[in-house]
């Protein structure tokens, strides 16, 4: 991907990704999870935010890092790299909270013509999936890698 | 693969750090778990897949 993003560690099974967020409020450790659900290959994605004096991890937290662009392309980069090992998994996400899913479903719309020619990417609307169109407000999202 | 390959790729540069696998077997957001798992009840995969 061409866009800015922040440099990811992972977990020796691509599951867990950790990567630091930075900016006027300092050095955030975020970590992302993809789990499995009941249904096989299909798994959550989350991510938020490691609180340094506890070590628990707030999916929550408002960092205010002035990065959710480049934070946003790093769970992109997560994906990419999550479903590279995991070809077969499709990927479930939806925000914490409402505005966090618009939050990205615009980083969807912006990374969509990176991504289309690799993953079909689908939107839950009124519990139904379609495929995923610019400009439509999805409650939650999922993709797959393409067979090609 | 080679240069122009990896400029072309998708693909994004990921150091392993054995140091997360102690998250592996944890779920760190249930509640996000759990809707999963609710909404993937309730409307299924794509039609392109059958559960």
């Amino acid at each position: 991907m061409k866009l800015d993003k922040y440099e990811l560690n992972a977990g020796s099974n691509f599951v867990v990704f950790e990567f630091i967020s930075e900016g006027p409020q300092g050095a955030i450790k975020k970590l992302i999870q993809f789990t499995e659900t009941t249904y096989i290959d299909v798994y959550n994605l989350a991510f938020g935010d490691e609180d340094a004096k506890t070590g628990n991890i707030n999916d929550l937290a408002i960092s205010n890092n002035g990065d959710s662009e480049k934070v946003l392309a790093t769970v992109v980069a997560a994906v990419i790299a999550f479903t590279e090992k995991h070809p077969d998994a499709w990927v479930y996400a939806r925000g914490s909270t409402q505005s966090r899913t618009r939050l990205y479903r615009m980083g969807i719309a912006k990374y969509l013509s990176e991504i289309s020619n690799e993953f079909e990417v689908y939107g839950q609307i009124q519990n139904e999936w379609e495929i995923f169109q610019l400009n439509v407000e999805y409650d939650a999202f999922l993709t797959q890698r393409k067979k090609h | 693969m080679k240069i122009e390959e990896l400029n072309k790729s998708i693909l994004p540069i990921v150091r392993i750090d054995k140091s997360l696998d102690k998250y592996e077997n944890k779920v760190l957001f249930p509640e996000k778990l759990a809707q999963a798992n609710e909404a993937i009840k309730t409307i299924g995969l794509p039609k392109k897949k059958a559960l």
